[in-house]
């Protein structure tokens, strides 16, 4: 290997991806010449066959059929030839981030990948090139060969592939322009759909190994609990238990049910008595947590931002409104249950598991078990979903401690109950709001406290101690970043502990902040007699770039955007009458990390009487930048509405006593098909870098219906679920 | 531990496995069958959903003990290579994300529209609301179940 390449491998970067700065290859053996390897993600065989590592967890979101169209466009090769492998902590990946997180997993990974593939296509040319003693600039790439054009002579990429290895990199390949695209920003179906529609594809759950034994978790009903004593007959006496091994690790302890299947499991579990250390939370409700919120308002909270003199402003204006908005408790329940395979022996352990954070599963699990990290190695199943989940390894510590117990691989699976009742739940919030218009109508001040736990995945049982700790962080998401320019403006956030886990859940921060937010900004509309699409654009003026929080404001953008959903969705025009139903149409905006803004537009109507609503469509207008995949843009705004919706509609997690209340599907409700609205997706093309998309649409849903319920009948939801009849 | 005859995808399987043991954790840890999922266990997302003699039932919800004797279809026995015209308008419209759900939401939908090639969208939705799909793709499955329905009526 040439230190051109080293160099070239050590100066590739990607904006937003900082963790694969200075990865390299390892030396090249003489047997592996006969492969082009030009990157670590990518492999040329002398069969042509063209490996691409994907280095993010495929949880619905497309980073299989996005990343591959990034490749096969530059490399200039048939997308259907390429093949697909998951990249695995360690080796070749050391260093590399494989996380899958922040909506980023196209986005991040996007440049380098095309960069990679230029990079091979000019080294393959060049070994064409040579090969017929030519100049490189009288051949070209096409579909996987080298062609002399002047001679219409080719070479296939894989007769090429051992020669193009020895080769020096060139500094600066050429990238394509977007009139060349083959497959960038053409609909593309995944690659794996025969197999998804065939249930052939293999998720966690699907995993078979041989001599494998199932487990189900009895778990501590009360949060942070444990179990202090079980008897072990009637488990045993199930036919097909085998034993019984007491857990202590991952997120609710417990005692495993060792079992020949997992139905067997199951019942080995429901005939488990033990009796629980209940511990500290044991009197906990959610409903007094929340009414704790409330009241903390006169707290000396974190300052986030402090634009201009808030306070004083909302003093002084005799234009003035309050407000207070409350968000509940919220499960991620993706369709596959939480789960686990592991298989330790020997000092070593190999893990099978649907996760978004395979390097950190590694390193913990070695942790765990006391052995250095390259004995784990950690497989990335297809994900059920993900949404947050499964950035946390508690399920994979489990299996991982389980099986070094018992000796065996096994396969821990979380019954749908437990998967509802313990995880890193989406926080409850309060969001106090005043906000000041001038006589004018315009608006004047603006003050955001929001009132929360901090996320429990951060550990954090103390405050900080720096005064500027969160809003150096750039948090509460949606409150540090709000993409307004008002003359007055206030954040501030107030953490109140709580004994409930919690972590990132689709949007993180934003559903709760901007659910407030843009319902407060229509309130203020109101109260300056101003149109809530004008009121945004000239709160939004003079339409400059900032930032905020680390991220990157382009407020022009955000204008562009409205003045299409203004544009597109029939604003201001009236809705067809529905039978006598009031209807009403409502909108609302976020900015995600400044790389794409989004409006969405509610329509929604009630009966006469108001005992019912229905939301019947919702527009998406959005620039995310370049658009790798229509078809897979569109289907991120119909995941994220219907998520988002099904939010505010119906989901919330209750605590009583100590323990989630909600068990299943039957009384956490979900939307389901036939209370879909239609939803529409405008895009509004630039040439901005693409931006992340899997959780952009989640946050404006809820204001967006809450402004349209507004619109239609003048009443004003403030408490998500929205609570009706 | 009992013994039981059971007709899976055309072929008789002998399995021996508990009384009472649902046909989902027969056909998943018994038989390697893993294209029917897990989803709930108490009959109320649809994953598990398979065919008994024609008919799309909850595989979670049948003991194997009143399995015997009758005809059962996986996603796996639907077709051999993902063409039956379900799965085929399942690809055309892109539905799947995380696919999780979509083996039930597919063997579902070939059950409705084998005893209703004219489905209304009424039948559609009320049937298709039994089932759960966190990623959302409801539009696309709505779309995907009219062009199969579309395409039987012209074959």
């Amino acid at each position: 290997m040439s230190a051109t390449r080293r160099r070239f491998l050590h100066a590739s970067t990607v904006a937003g991806t900082g963790l694969l700065l200075g990865f390299s290859l390892p030396e090249l053996r003489a047997d592996d010449s006969a492969v082009f390897e030009p990157d670590a993600y990518i492999r040329i065989a002398p069969d042509n066959t063209i490996t691409l590592w994907v280095i993010r967890s495929e949880m619905g979101q497309g980073v299989r059929t996005n990343l591959p169209a990034a490749l096969a466009d530059e490399l200039e090769v048939d997308i259907e030839k390429v093949r697909v492998e998951q990249a695995m902590p360690g080796g070749r990946f050391a260093g590399i981030r494989l996380r899958t997180s922040g909506s980023g997993s196209s986005s991040g990974t996007f440049m380098h990948l095309r960069e990679a593939g230029a990079t091979a296509r000019e080294m393959l040319i060049a070994a064409g090139a040579a090969s017929w003693s030519v100049e490189a600039a009288t051949c070209k790439a096409q579909l996987g060969a080298v062609i002399h054009m002047p001679t219409n002579r080719q070479r296939s990429y894989g007769s090429l592939a051992s020669s193009a290895a020895r080769l020096p990199v060139p500094p600066r390949p050429r990238l394509k322009s977007p009139s060349e695209f083959r497959y960038i920003g053409k609909p593309a179906l995944r690659q794996d759909r025969a197999a998804i529609v065939s249930g052939k594809s293999q998720y966690g759950l699907d995993i078979q190994r041989p001599g494998m034994v199932h487990a189900v978790v009895a778990r501590c009903p009360y949060l942070g609990g444990k179990a202090s004593h079980f008897e072990t007959a009637s488990p045993l006496a199930v036919p097909g238990v085998r034993s019984l091994v007491p857990v202590n690790t991952g997120i609710a302890t417990g005692v495993a049910v060792v079992a020949d299947t997992t139905w067997a499991a199951m019942k080995g579990r429901d005939a488990l008595r033990v009796e629980w250390d209940a511990g500290p939370n044991r009197t906990f409700n959610s409903d007094d947590y929340i009414r704790q919120l409330y009241l903390a308002a006169d707290q000396k909270g974190y300052p986030i931002r402090n634009d201009g003199d808030a306070a004083q402003a909302l003093t002084q204006s005799p234009r003035r409104i309050d407000a207070v908005y409350r968000y509940s408790f919220q499960a991620h329940a993706p369709m596959e249950v939480m789960n686990c395979t592991a298989d330790y022996h020997d000092g070593e352990c190999e893990i099978w598991a649907p996760t978004q954070t395979p390097e950190t599963a590694a390193r913990e699990v070695a942790d765990l078990l006391k052995i250095s990290p390259e004995k784990v190695r950690v497989h990335v199943t297809l994900l059920g979903g993900g949404f947050g989940r499964r950035l946390f390894s508690d399920f994979v510590h489990e299996a991982a401690e389980i099986s070094k117990a018992i000796g065996k691989p096994v396969q821990v699976t979380w019954p749908r109950s437990d998967d509802l009742r313990y995880g890193y739940f989406q926080p409850a919030s309060v969001e106090h709001l005043a906000g000041a218009v001038d006589s004018d109508g315009k608006a004047l001040a603006y003050w955001q406290k929001s009132i929360s736990s901090d996320l429990s995945m951060f550990g954090r049982n103390n405050p900080p101690e720096d005064p500027n700790h969160y809003a150096n962080d750039g948090s509460p998401w949606g409150s540090c970043d709000n993409p307004y320019n008002f003359p007055h403006l206030k954040a501030d956030y107030i953490p109140i502990d709580c004994p409930v886990p919690t972590g990132p859940w689709r949007a993180v921060e934003y559903p709760a902040t901007v659910f407030a937010r843009e319902s407060f900004v229509d309130e203020m509309a109101l109260l300056g007699g101003k149109d809530p699409i004008q009121f945004r654009i000239d709160l939004l003026q003079p339409g400059n770039t900032t930032s905020f929080g680390g991220d990157p404001l382009d407020r022009s953008r955000m204008i562009r955007v409205l003045e299409v959903a203004r544009e597109k969705t029939g604003w201001g025009t009236p809705l067809p009458g529905m039978a006598g139903r009031k209807v009403g149409r409502g909108l609302a905006i976020n900015v995600y990390h400044g790389d794409s803004y989004i409006a969405e537009v509610a329509e929604v109507s009630l009966a006469p009487d108001g005992s019912d609503f229905w939301v019947h469509k919702i527009h998406c207008v959005v620039d995310c930048g370049l658009v790798i995949n229509p078809t897979g843009l569109e289907g991120q705004v119909e995941s994220g509405i219907t998520w988002g919706l099904s939010a505010a509609l119906r989901g919330r997690i209750d605590f009583k006593d100590g323990a989630a209340v909600q068990t299943g599907f039957h009384d956490f409700h979900v939307l389901r098909m036939n209370e879909m609205p239609a939803i529409e997706t405008h895009v509004v093309p630039t040439d901005f870098p693409p931006g992340g998309f899997g959780e952009h649409p989640v946050p404006p849903v809820a204001p967006a219906v809450a402004n349209a319920i507004f619109a239609a009948t003048g009443k004003r939801l403030r408490n998500l679920p929205f609570t009706w009849v | 531990m009992a013994s039981f005859l059971l007709t899976i995808n055309g072929r008789r399987e002998r399995v021996e496995a508990e009384r009472g043991t649902p046909l989902l954790w027969v056909l998943r840890d018994h038989l390697q069958l893993t294209g029917t999922k897990y989803g709930c266990g108490v009959g109320a997302c649809g994953a598990c959903t398979v065919h008994e003699n024609g008919a799309a039932v909850r595989s979670c919800q049948i003991p194997v003990d009143n399995a015997a004797g009758k005809n059962y279809t996986t996603i796996e026995g639907l077709s051999a290579d993902a063409s039956h015209p379900c799965q085929q308008a399942w690809i055309a419209e892109d539905v799947a994300q995380c696919g999780f759900c979509q083996p039930g939401m597919i063997m579902e939908t070939a059950a409705l529209l084998r005893e209703k090639p004219k489905v209304s969208l009424e039948e559609i939705e009320s049937t298709m609301s039994q089932h759960v799909c966190r990623c959302g793709t409801y539009n696309r499955m709505r779309r995907a179940i009219l062009r199969a329905a579309h395409e039987g009526s012209r074959s």
